[in-house]
């Protein structure tokens, strides 16, 4: 053993490496078990189990290891006031969604359809995402507030001022902001995937643009479109930054509510309890996006090219 | 409008929208371009011009430039302790994560085994769940197993930065790993190396730029993280976002802005250079 690793190892190279790489190269399940082990062990660790455990204190009353008990959601479910939270939520989610979808689409298919230089403008449009979210919703409250940059701009036109902080609208701006760049990679990636011949085809046919684009371009990126609408749906179902900094206390999210459990009324199990009720939520509906044939999953996958 | 064509011209609000498109298809997507970028690149514009604003806040347009609360940033020991803080975390949080992704691009390439498709979901499945929900759950899992083990403060934040970032690298390093041509490895393999040697001398260089790149955008991703850190941390760890979101809550100072712009420069250069180092169009490509 000796003698025949220091014949195949370089000079410089540690026995005991090339010993490791030995022991594993006649234990091949070991090898995978050694390559695949962490990741997931740090990911079931620390991501699948702290939802189980939540999912456990959910049931639990008042603290963590407190008497099991339902009160927890007969408590949350039983409520007009967080009813009509969870409501308030699940309409501004589906604006937002909407507005995103149709604005991130519309220049998902100019930058696509209409310019040279796709790269470049698409760079443009992610680059924000990159930046801070709270640091982007500074930037709004600046531009939004009573007498800030936009009651300014309306001013030299001598045009009344609007000051729309804390207002519905302000949260429907800062949500299209911070999402309108990650809807549009799926739908840019769905547009770029589609065999622009059949556009031809269907005007060979006589259909115009409008018939075309419902007929042909919309169902063929239809998996891009829910891709982009799951994309932008879940987190602002579960956001609280957005509508505590833009919204103010007339526009309170459910994500307000869960922050509010755990920053201030330390009823932990009580948040535990609405963080379960957001992700049945969200399952449901990544279930749904599933079966419409949305495909979150599809990047990471793919074969070998 | 001349009809140049033999067939008459059919009418109605569906036609009229239909030549409008036809006819103008061009402009109108150069129209809504322009809206949509000045919409996304407008807000990043005033925070710079704020910073540079004699009165701070709330006066725009600005009517003296200066560089003044540059400075007065570079004094304010707290914000600097919070760059700092931030940078503590972001460097192991890269590290760590460059080296489990890059094991889950290396397994998921390679081998096939029982549990590779879960591998690959658990890997992509934290982007999905909202931020609110992981992060409380985070917490409470760490609360849960305290009379085991303590995890709070720094490396409770670290753990939760590793999670938010695994994905975001995987999706970045898994690509470069599958068009990499592993016919090389073989010629390596025949002339005599062994599996190590292989993987440092041929795979490692042919997939580093997609590995640095992946770490880039964990590092920008981990440098801005907000949502966890503020749920998992204790009050000696305050990281730069954190750090703002105090700011912001209780005494807006035109500081705030500076720290903006030094945010928004870091953030750029780096995902410049990770695009740079990767082919953008190949995180759309199906």
């Amino acid at each position: 053993m000796g003698t025949e690793t220091e014949t195949r190892a370089p000079s410089g190279e540690s026995t005991l490496l090339t010993d490791l790489t030995d022991f594993f190269r006649t234990r091949p399940r070991l090898k995978k078990l050694a390559i695949a082990g962490p990741p997931y062990g740090v990911l079931i660790g620390f991501f699948l189990l702290p939802l189980v455990a939540m999912l456990v204190i959910s049931f639990q009353e008042g603290q963590i290891n407190g008497p099991w008990t339902l009160a927890n959601y007969t408590n949350f479910l039983g409520s007009q006031t967080y009813l009509t939270v969870v409501w308030r939520t699940l309409v501004i989610t589906v604006q937002v969604t909407v507005l995103v979808t149709v604005v991130g689409y519309t220049l998902a298919y100019s930058i696509v359809r209409f310019s040279r230089r796709a790269t470049l403008l698409l760079l443009l449009v992610i680059l924000p995402f990159w930046t801070s979210y709270i640091i982007r919703m500074y930037a709004w409250i600046n531009i939004l507030q009573s007498g800030g940059v936009l009651d300014s701009t309306l001013q030299l036109f001598s045009l009344p001022s609007v000051g729309l902080l804390y207002t519905q609208p302000a949260v429907m701006i800062g949500f299209t902001y911070v999402w309108l760049p990650l809807a549009v990679l799926p739908f840019y990636a769905s547009l770029t995937n589609m065999d622009a011949d059949l556009i031809e085809a269907a005007k060979d046919l006589g259909a115009g643009p409008i018939k075309t684009f419902f007929t042909v371009t919309l169902p063929m990126t239809k998996n891009g479109v829910i891709t982009g609408v799951i994309l932008v749906f879940i987190p602002t179902f579960g956001s609280f930054i957005t509508p505590r900094l833009l919204g103010g206390t007339n526009n309170i999210m459910i994500g307000m509510v869960i922050e509010n459990q755990f920053k201030s009324a330390f009823n932990w199990p009580f948040g535990a309890a609405i963080g379960i009720v957001i992700s049945v939520v969200v399952v449901l509906l990544l279930v749904a996006g599933a079966r419409g044939g949305g495909n979150l999953f599809g990047s990471s996958g793919g074969e070998r090219t | 409008m001349s009809t140049d064509t033999a067939k008459p011209r059919s009418t109605g609000p569906v036609a009229a929208v239909e030549r409008l498109v036809q006819n103008h298809g061009s402009s109108l997507a150069r129209v809504a371009m322009v809206a949509v970028f000045a919409f996304l690149w407008v807000p990043i514009a005033v925070l710079v011009f704020m910073s540079f604003a004699e009165g701070g806040v709330l006066s725009f347009p600005p009517k003296e430039l200066t560089l003044r609360w540059y400075f007065v940033f570079l004094e304010n020991d707290t914000a600097i302790d919070a760059i700092i803080t931030t940078l503590q975390v972001s460097l192991p949080t890269t590290l760590i994560t460059v080296v489990l992704s890059t094991l889950i691009a290396y397994a998921v390439d390679r081998y096939v085994f029982p549990g590779r498709g879960a591998l690959q979901l658990l890997a992509t499945l934290p982007i999905v769940v909202p931020l609110v929900v992981t992060g409380v759950a985070l917490v409470l899992f760490f609360g849960l197993i305290r009379p085991l083990i303590v995890l709070n403060g720094y490396p409770a934040v670290v753990i939760a930065h590793v999670v938010r970032t695994i994905p975001f690298a995987t999706l970045v390093i898994i690509p470069t790993f599958l068009t990499f041509d592993r016919q090389l490895e073989e010629a390596s393999k025949d002339l005599g190396a062994d599996e190590l040697q292989t993987f440092r001398q041929v795979t490692l260089p042919n997939v580093f730029p997609g590995i640095i790149a992946g770490g880039l955008l964990a590092f920008t991703l981990s440098f801005n993280e907000f949502v966890f850190t503020y749920f998992v941390k204790d009050s000696a760890t305050t990281t730069l976002p954190v750090y703002i979101w105090n700011q912001i809550r209780y005494n807006v100072t035109p500081e705030v802005n500076v720290i903006s712009v030094v945010f928004l420069l870091v953030a750029v250069t780096l995902v410049l250079v990770a695009v740079s180092l990767t082919r953008v169009d190949l995180l759309a490509r199906r």
